[in-house]
């Protein structure tokens, strides 16, 4: 359109507006996605509002056909929790305006950015024109709150359609939410959301789920477990984790007069002595205002608080040209002196004078590390703000919905990936009432939400398929290296296995905006072998002590089931040279010498021997 | 009832003998030895030709039968319940046939455990199954089932000048009739008391027998006369090894002219080939297969020598290039009438006797595709030592030239007295037999 003036084209876009026009980037590119996208949006909140904060979840989710609607497609999605409820005064903001949210901190939670529920409150007003429907009640509160709320889409503010309150006659606290949407209950989103409601059960064992289908269909998952995992605590942002946009925002809304107290106060781990050696890095006043702080000074600070960072150090070969390895760190890496790079090479064992474009890969490893002697050294971050499921709730988990025969779990010690703290955690379920695949059943969880969809990008995919590098995935026979792996730990496929991965960080890698799979990180890979390792060998142990009791069984069936026999046949010619009573004697001593050959209790091959019938 | 005083000899015999073999099994156990049996194996492999005494024995191989062994726990069972059943019925003066045993044995072992799939199998199915265990026992007490009073049917006859004992009953097998004396499944309890004979005649066919019975061939001939009746039960090669061995007369087989009759004598002569174990007290080597030999009815003219040169050893072809030459005891149309035209089945078996290479030799243009294919399927069969003897190789080749078989009723179509006078005698007084 050659009239469209430029001024029109860069126009601001509300994110309200701007999420109205991108559905599929939040997840309803169609009516089934929809479906899906709005349960999960309210599940997600639900179980927010309860476990987070130690309450041991009762969820309800009806999904029912609207009994006024003229349309046959639309649906009426309504999500019921116990949860700590919402307050009135902030109930508005909550469903009505884009990027509000309670959990803009940084603990681990499934919400994170106060988007979730508009976007689908957003695809229902855009398709059936209803509102949200909000009832809620925070505990303690003395009265139940009603609400049905629109969203201004230009201006990213909610619009009030009706409200109420009523006294509460019993003690009830928490939310409903219930969203009139154009959806689709056909095979394919019939699937997909019974399907993530039972991968949510898996992993929350503590919780009574109940689920209506539109055909009146109902599921339930009873509460297997009384134990909820350790509500995450809130903690400061790590250095390493920090960007451009945080320190600005941080700059916005400090109370500090100095950039050191401003740091001290606000990062996790950052004391006087760290915080004036990264600002004399910086080569900034530790004492200057923060809002006096010029753009590139603010740029250098993030770079420094960041530390050195092997990927840039990577990327700068591209940029470089014909600089020596000397001249490319001390111009280019904040705060490194010309000899102090050239220090930092030899002691990588590199010519300071050599081409830096020419490096390996290996030697820019060794020269990161040598680097990072000039700068301020970080405690690991605090995994505090994570919230791990545990052990124990995810065998309970496995078992409530799999009953398998055995079942085993790993929780990781926590790690970090670029300053962002992290948890792996697998489990691991064979047998019992699991089906035989082909290939391992793999449940992905981030941040205990399961993920669906694209899983064969997934870190975790490439783990529990035994491919070690992304390159080798390319290469070999995925199906042989999957199989050459388990059967390392005697599983032959087909199988009835399940591995469980559970990665639960402040700052999940997706791949993409999907949200559905998790990058391949280094650090977290190896925690995810390591813990696959770890509950295959427990899977292991467990499958050759089965095996060799299944060969004991048959043997002590085998041996004992013919021992009556061989001692009446040998008495009748035996009790003519040793006398009456050899009989017993003679299958006492079988028995006994069957049950030292087997290696078992004798009164196991009593019990067989004792149990058979010989006919005449 | 009264049982003969031999009987009971055997029996004392048989008892003491299980009593001493199991009673030391249980002995082991009560003093916590694992229960094993060792007993010769029984198997092809394990079975070598005595050149020496020419005779097919059971070689040096064990089989260790552990009781605690799973794939062995079955059989032990079984052979222990054998073991009791035929102790049994010694011990209580029975005389069980093999099916008697089998059906005595067979029953059903249940395993009726709480939680446990119910598992029923019966301790033997088949008699074919029992009568193995039997030959186990044989094997290894080293005594044959007929020692244990076991009984089959009896299928030998004999009758001749000679008088024996059998049970506590002198019996006269020359005052028979025109009957005969069924040979008793137990020929060692009989004993010899006095015989007036020159040879044995042992004659394949039942019908032959009572012709040359009644024609007193061995009155005039001081014979003693024995039909097997087909393929030889244990009792008639072990009469017939008896009167060979214990008064030394001469045995002379006379068979149909085919690979059947041919194995019917290696049978008395070195045993059979899946029994070995039993040779021992049952062969016959120095039996003579006195006829129908092929070269009694075509002669030896029909062979060419040259020919054989090309696929048969020299010293083969050299040795019945030596042999006396014989004359066809037939005329052509005497032979014509008689011959039977061999059959895939008999020029398989006739291979198996004297291996490929006589047949690859000796065969004319062979048109029937049937015969072709049985050959070739034998390519590469060695044959067996005693049948590679140049007067037998004649013989087979004779047979594979001609592809033709005949009975002994050709023989005996030229009369009974030509049979019984002339061919019989004058094939004994020239010596026109095979070892
Ligand atoms: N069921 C609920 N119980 C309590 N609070 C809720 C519930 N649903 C939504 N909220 C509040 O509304 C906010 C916005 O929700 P949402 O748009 O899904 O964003 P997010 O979950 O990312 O924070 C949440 O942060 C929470 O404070
Ligand atoms: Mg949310």
């Amino acid at each position: 359109m050659a009239t469209t003036s430029e001024a029109a084209r860069f126009r601001h876009i509300s994110p309200a507006e701007f999420f109205a026009k991108y559905k599929e980037i939040a997840g309803f590119g169609n009516p089934s996605r929809a479906m899906y996208q709005t349960v999960r949006e309210l599940v997600e909140n639900a179980l927010d509002a309860t476990d987070s904060h130690g309450i041991l979840p009762n969820i309800k989710i009806i999904i029912s056909r609207p009994a006024s609607s003229t349309s046959s497609n639309h649906y009426t999605i309504t999500v019921e929790d116990n949860g700590i409820g919402i307050p009135p005064q902030h109930v508005p903001n909550a469903f009505g305006k884009v990027l509000f949210s309670s959990k803009y901190v940084q603990r681990q939670t499934r919400g994170m950015f106060g988007l979730g529920v508009k976007a689908a409150i957003i695809y229902a007003q855009k398709t059936t024109g209803e509102p949200v429907e909000v009832v809620t009640s925070t505990i303690g509160s003395k009265r139940i709150y009603y609400f049905k709320i629109k969203i201004d889409l230009a201006k990213n503010e909610p619009i009030i359609v009706e409200r109420g309150s009523w006294r509460k006659s019993r003690e009830w606290h928490g939310t409903i939410a219930s969203l009139t949407i154009e959806g689709d209950w056909g095979r394919s989103a019939r699937r997909l959301i019974i399907e993530y409601i039972k991968r949510t059960a898996v992993v929350t064992p503590y919780a009574n789920i109940v689920f209506v289908t539109p055909d009146k269909q109902v599921y339930f998952f009873k509460r297997t477990i009384n134990k909820l995992p350790p509500p995450p605590k809130e903690v400061k942002p790590h250095p390493r984790g920090i960007d451009l946009t945080f320190i600005k925002d941080l700059i916005k809304s400090t109370k500090k007069d100095t950039v050191k107290d401003m740091l001290v106060k606000n990062l996790q781990g950052v004391g006087d002595k760290i915080a004036e050696d990264a600002l004399r890095l910086a080569g900034i006043d530790p004492n200057k205002s923060p809002h006096k702080l010029s753009d590139d000074e603010i740029k250098r600070l993030v770079a420094v608080l960041r530390g050195i960072d092997p990927d840039y150090l990577y990327r700068l070969q591209g940029s470089v040209g014909e600089k020596t390895v000397a001249e490319a760190i001390s111009e280019n890496i904040v705060g490194i002196k010309y000899e102090q790079a050239i220090a930092a090479a030899k002691e990588a064992g590199i010519d300071p004078q050599r081409l830096y474009a020419e490096l390996s890969e290996e030697e820019i490893d060794s020269l990161a590390k040598a680097l990072k002697r000039f700068y301020p050294r970080y405690k690991a971050p605090s995994s505090e703000s994570l919230s791990p499921l545990g052990e124990e709730i995810i065998i309970e988990g496995l078992k409530r919905i799999y009953h398998p025969e055995f079942v085993a779990a790993t929780t990781r010690r926590p790690s970090a990936y670029q300053g962002h703290p992290f948890i792996v955690e697998v489990g691991i379920a064979y047998g019992g009432k699991i089906p035989s695949r082909n290939r391992p059943q793999l449940l992905r969880y981030a941040n205990k939400i399961p993920l669906l969809r694209e899983s064969s990008d997934d870190i975790s995919w490439k783990v529990v398929m035994g491919l070690s590098s992304r390159r080798a995935a390319a290469e070999i026979d995925k199906d042989k290296a999957m199989r050459e792996f388990w059967s390392q730990y005697g599983v032959e496929f087909p199988a009835p296995l399940v591995v469980l991965t559970h990665i639960c960080s402040t700052k999940i890698p997706f791949t993409g905006v999907g949200k559905e799979s998790i990058a391949d990180v280094p650090e977290i890979e190896r925690e995810l072998r390591l813990g696959l390792m770890d509950v295959a060998r427990k899977l292991k142990r467990y499958l050759t002590q089965k095996k060799l009791e299944a060969e004991k069984k048959r043997r002590v069936i085998v041996l004992a089931k013919y021992i009556p026999e061989v001692t009446r046949s040998l008495t009748i010619i035996a009790k003519d040279i040793f006398g009456n009573g050899i009989e017993e004697k003679l299958r006492n001593k079988l028995i006994e010498l069957a049950a030292h050959r087997i290696g078992i209790e004798q009164e196991e091959v009593k019990e067989i021997v004792d149990s058979v019938e010989t006919g005449v | 009832m009264s049982v003969s005083s031999v009987d009971k000899r055997v029996r004392e015999h048989g008892i003491r003998l299980f009593r001493e073999k199991f009673g030391k099994i249980v002995k082991n156990i009560l003093e916590n030895k694992p229960p094993v049996l060792l007993i010769p194996k029984r198997t092809l492999s394990n079975t070598i030709y005595d050149e020496k005494n020419k005779m097919l024995l059971l070689g040096p191989e064990y089989l260790r039968r552990s009781f605690f062994d799973m794939n062995e726990a079955k059989k032990f069972m079984q052979t222990m319940l054998m073991a009791s059943i035929i102790y049994d019925a010694l011990v209580n003066n029975e005389y069980p046939t093999i099916r008697d045993i089998y059906y005595r044995g067979k029953h059903t072992i249940r395993v009726k455990k709480k939680g446990m799939r119910m598992e029923e199998e019966n301790t033997w199915d088949k008699q074919s199954e029992s009568d193995s265990v039997i030959r186990d026992i044989e094997v290894y007490l080293g005594i044959l089932r007929e020692e244990l009073l076991i009984l089959s049917k009896e299928k030998g006859k004999v009758v001749g000048n000679m008088r024996i004992r059998s049970g506590d009953d002198v019996i006269d097998l020359s005052r028979m009739g025109h009957g005969a004396y069924s040979i008793e499944p137990t020929p060692d309890l009989i004993e010899f008391l006095d015989v007036d004979a020159e040879f044995v005649l042992v004659v394949e066919k039942d019908a032959v027998f009572q012709q040359l019975h009644r024609y007193g061939f061995w009155k005039k001939y001081k014979a003693i006369l024995i039909t097997s009746a087909g393929q030889p039960d244990r009792a008639t090669r072990r009469f017939v090894r008896r009167l060979n061995d214990e008064l030394g007369l001469p045995v002379y087989i006379l068979a149909d002219s085919d690979p059947y009759g041919w194995y019917i004598y290696s049978v008395f002569k070195i045993g059979s080939i899946t029994l070995s174990y039993e040779s021992e007290r049952l062969a016959t080597p120095a039996a003579r297969f006195i006829g129908v030999n092929m070269t009694d009815v075509f002669g030896t003219s029909i062979l060419n020598i040259n020919k054989l040169k090309k696929k048969l050893p020299p010293d083969i072809v050299e040795a019945i290039s030596k042999l006396p030459p014989k004359k066809p005891y037939l005329s052509e149309r005497e032979r014509r009438n008689y011959i039977i035209k061999a059959k895939p089945k008999d020029v398989e078996r006739a291979i198996e006797l004297c291996g490929y290479d006589v047949a690859d030799a000796c065969l004319g243009n062979v048109r029937d595709e049937k015969i072709r294919k049985a050959i070739r399927g034998k390519e590469g069969i060695p044959g067996y030592p005693w049948f590679r003897k140049p007067e037998w190789i004649r013989e087979l080749c004779i047979f594979f030239h001609t592809l033709a078989k005949l009975e002994i009723e050709a023989i005996a179509s030229k009369g009974l007295r030509f049979l019984a006078d002339k061919y019989i005698p004058q094939k004994i007084e020239t010596g026109d037999w095979i070892t």
